[in-house]
C-alpha cells in the first residue's frame, strides 16, 4: 500500500468518525429536548380532554375543586391564589432584586459586592424547599407578635371601610399567602439580580462615562440613563422569573399550605401547583383529571410569559 | 420577640434602603447587598436553632442512622441521605453527556437560524413548573421505565427486577431531563467565550468539526466541571418532582436503585404535614434542611471557585 493511499484511508476513517461523533453529539443534544414535547403533549392531550369533561372552561376556571364524590368541578380558589401570589412575589422580587443586580453589576471593584454576589450565586441554586423551611420557621415566630402589636391594630382600625379589607388584612395564620408570596420573593430575587448585574456589567466604558457625564448624578446615570442600555435585559429577567415562580410548589408547602375553598389571603391559600401536588397523588379519577386540567392551565401560563419574553428579549 | 423584631425592622429597612438611593447612591445599595447576606445568615442560623433540640439528643448520630420510626421517636436521615446521593449520581451520569450534547449541537452542528430556537427550548425545560415533571414522571415515565427495566431483565435474568414503577431510579432519570439545562446553559457560556483565534488554528492545523469540537471542550472542561457542581446542587435539591417518583419509602434502609427510596428534600416534603404531632420530628426536619443547606453552601463555593479559576 502506497503512502498516499494510506493517507486517504486515514483520512476517510477520520471523516467516519467525524459524522458518528457529530451524530452522537446531536442525539444527545436532542435527548434532552425529547421529553419537553412528551410532557407538553402529555398535559394538553389529557388536560383538556379534562377540562372537557369536568365541565367546560368557564365553569373549570370558576368553580371549587371537585371532590371525590363530584363528576364536575374547578381551581377556581387555586388561580386566584397563585395569581395573587405569584404577583406579590414579583413585585417584591424586581423591587428588591433590580438594585441588587445593579450593586454587583456596577460595584465589581468593591469586596462587599463580591461577597454579595456569592451570597447571590448561592440562593439562586439554594433548594427551593429550604427557602419555604425557612419562611415557615421565620413566620411560627414572628406570627403572634406580628398579630398583637401591628395586625390586630392596623385591622380594626381600617376594617370600617369595606368588607373586602378581611381578606386581604387581618391577623394572620400560621399559614398564609404573604408567608407564601414572601417565599416566592426569595426564589425570585437572585434571578432578577443575576441577569441585572450581567447586562450592567456588559455596558461598554464609553457609554458608562457619557451616562455619568451627562446625568450629574450617580442615581440617574445608572437608572435612568443606563436603564435604556438595559432595560431588555431587565425586563427579560423580570418575566422569566415570574414564570418560574408561577409553577413554584416545594416553596409553597408550608408555608400557603392550599386550601380547597376561595378564602381569606391571611389563611391558608390555594395554589394551582399545590392542588397538582396534592390531586396527582390521591387515588380518585376524578381529582387526578383535575389536577392534568390544573397543570394545562398553569403551562397555559407559563408558556404565554415565556414565549412575551422571548419575543420582547 | 425575635420575630417581632425581624419584621418591624424589616420594613423599615427596605424603606431605608430605597431612600439612601436617591441621597447616597453607593450606601443604598450597599443596604440591598447586606440584605441578601443577612438573609443567607439568618437562614443558617435559623435551622440550627430549629434542629438544635434533635442533636442534641443524638448528636451528629442523626446523620448516620436509619431508623425512621416517629412511633419510637427514633429519627435517622441516613437512608434520606443515601437516596439523594443515589439519585443524583444516576442523575449526572445521564444528563452530563446530554448536557454537552446540547452546548455542541447548539454551536457546531445546528444552523444559525435555528440555534436561537433550540436554545429557547432548552431554557424552557428549565423554566417548566417542577410539579408538570412529577405529574408526567408519576403517571407516564414510571411505568414506562418498569416496563422498560423489566422487559429488559426478564431477558437477561429470566425475571422482574424492578417491582414498582415508583423508585430512585426513576427520580434519578427524571432529574436527569430536569437538570440538563443548567449543566447546558454553564457550559455553553464557556463554549461561547473559545476565542476566535484557537477555533480557527483548530481548523488550521486540518481538524474536523467532531476534533474541533472535542478540542473546544477539553479548552473549557472548567466550565463543564463548574457545570457538573451546578447541577449538583439543583439535583440533590430538587423536591417536589422527586417525592411524586421516588416511592416515599422512608421506613426500610436500602441501596438498590430498583427500589423505593426517599431524599432528603422528599422526606421533609412528605413528612412535614404530619411532623407536629411527634416531639423531635420537627428538629430532625430540621436537621435534614440543615445539611441540605450545607450540601448547597459547599457544592456552590467549589463550583464558582472552579468557574473563577478557569475564567479564560
Amino acid at each position: 500500500m502506497t503512502a498516499e493511499r494510506k493517507a486517504e484511508d486515514i483520512t476517510a476513517v477520520r471523516m467516519v468518525i467525524n459524522w458518528l461523533g457529530l451524530g452522537l453529539f446531536a442525539l444527545l443534544g436532542v435527548a434532552a429536548v425529547v421529553p419537553l414535547f412528551l410532557i407538553i403533549g402529555d398535559v394538553y392531550v389529557k388536560g383538556i380532554d379534562a377540562i372537557n369533561r369536568l365541565g367546560g372552561l368557564w365553569h373549570f376556571l370558576t368553580e371549587l375543586p371537585p371532590t371525590p364524590l363530584d363528576e364536575r368541578g374547578g381551581i377556581g380558589p387555586m388561580l386566584v391564589g397563585t395569581l395573587y401570589m405569584t404577583a406579590l412575589g414579583a413585585l417584591l422580587g424586581i423591587a428588591v432584586g433590580l438594585p441588587l443586580g445593579v450593586y454587583i453589576g456596577e460595584m465589581r471593584k468593591e469586596k462587599f459586592a463580591n461577597v454579595a454576589r456569592a451570597g447571590v450565586n448561592v440562593l439562586v441554586e439554594f433548594p427551593t424547599i429550604v427557602v419555604g423551611l425557612f419562611v415557615y420557621a421565620v413566620m411560627s415566630l414572628a406570627k403572634e407578635d406580628l398579630n398583637r402589636y401591628l395586625l390586630g391594630p392596623i385591622s380594626n382600625t381600617i376594617s370600617p371601610l369595606g368588607e373586602w379589607i378581611p381578606w386581604f388584612i387581618g391577623p394572620l395564620d400560621g399559614f398564609n399567602a404573604y408567608a407564601g408570596a414572601a417565599a416566592l420573593t426569595l426564589i425570585m430575587i437572585p434571578y432578577v439580580a443575576l441577569i441585572t448585574a450581567s447586562a450592567y456589567a456588559s455596558i461598554e466604558q464609553p457609554l458608562r462615562e457619557a451616562a455619568y457625564a451627562t446625568a450629574g448624578r450617580e442615581f440617574n446615570a445608572l437608572f435612568i440613563v443606563l436603564r435604556k442600555a438595559v432595560s431588555r435585559a431587565v425586563l427579560t429577567a423580570a418575566l422569566l422569573g415570574t414564570a418560574k415562580i408561577a409553577g413554584e410548589t416545594a416553596p409553597l408547602l408550608f408555608t400557603a399550605l392550599g386550601n380547597l375553598y376561595y378564602a381569606s389571603f391571611t389563611g391558608p391559600t390555594a395554589a394551582v401547583s399545590l392542588w397538582i401536588w396534592y390531586a396527582a397523588q390521591t387515588s380518585y379519577e376524578v381529582q387526578i383529571d383535575s389536577a392534568y386540567g390544573a397543570a394545562a392551565v398553569l403551562l397555559t401560563i407559563i408558556l404565554t410569559i415565556f414565549i412575551i419574553a422571548r419575543i420582547r428579549g | 420577640m425575635l420575630g417581632f423584631l425581624l419584621v418591624v425592622l424589616l420594613i423599615p429597612y427596605l424603606i431605608a434602603a430605597y431612600g439612601l438611593l436617591f441621597v447616597k447612591l453607593r450606601w443604598g445599595l450597599r443596604l440591598f447587598g447586606a440584605f441578601i447576606v443577612a438573609t443567607i445568615g439568618l437562614l443558617t442560623a435559623m435551622f440550627l436553632v430549629e434542629a438544635y433540640p434533635i442533636i442534641a439528643r443524638d448528636g451528629v448520630a442523626v446523620f448516620f442512622q436509619t431508623r425512621w420510626d416517629p412511633v419510637r421517636e427514633s429519627y435517622g436521615v441516613l437512608q434520606a441521605l443515601t437516596g439523594t446521593v443515589l439519585t443524583s449520581a444516576v442523575a449526572m451520569a445521564l444528563a452530563m453527556p446530554m448536557a454537552i450534547g446540547v452546548a455542541v449541537t447548539i454551536n457546531e452542528i445546528l444552523p444559525a437560524r435555528l440555534r436561537g430556537i433550540f436554545g429557547s427550548l432548552v431554557d424552557l425545560t428549565a423554566t417548566m413548573p417542577t410539579v408538570i415533571f412529577g405529574l408526567w414522571g408519576l403517571f407516564v415515565l414510571g411505568p414506562f421505565l418498569k416496563d422498560a427495566v423489566n422487559s429488559v431483565s426478564r431477558y437477561l435474568v429470566g425475571d422482574d427486577v424492578m417491582t414498582s414503577p415508583y423508585t430512585l431510579f426513576t427520580a434519578g432519570v427524571l432529574l436527569a431531563i430536569m437538570i440538563t439545562p443548567y449543566a447546558a446553559a454553564v457550559i455553553r457560556e464557556g463554549y461561547a467565550l473559545v476565542p476566535k483565534p484557537v477555533e480557527e488554528a483548530i481548523y488550521a492545523v486540518g481538524a474536523t468539526r467532531f476534533e474541533a469540537a472535542f478540542i473546544k471542550l477539553r479548552y473549557v472542561r472548567n466550565y463543564i466541571l463548574g457545570g457538573f457542581f451546578l447541577a449538583l446542587g439543583r439535583a440533590m435539591g430538587e423536591t417536589v418532582a422527586v417525592a411524586m417518583v421516588v416511592g416515599g419509602n422512608f421506613s426500610r434502609f436500602t441501596t438498590n436503585i430498583l427500589e423505593s427510596g426517599i431524599t432528603i428534600s422528599s422526606l421533609i416534603a412528605l413528612q412535614f404535614p404530619n411532623a407536629a404531632s411527634y416531639q423531635y420530628m420537627v428538629p430532625a426536619l430540621f436537621a435534614g434542611a440543615l445539611l441540605l443547606t450545607l450540601f448547597g453552601l459547599a457544592i456552590n463555593a467549589v463550583a464558582i471557585y472552579i468557574i473563577q479559576r478557569g475564567q479564560i
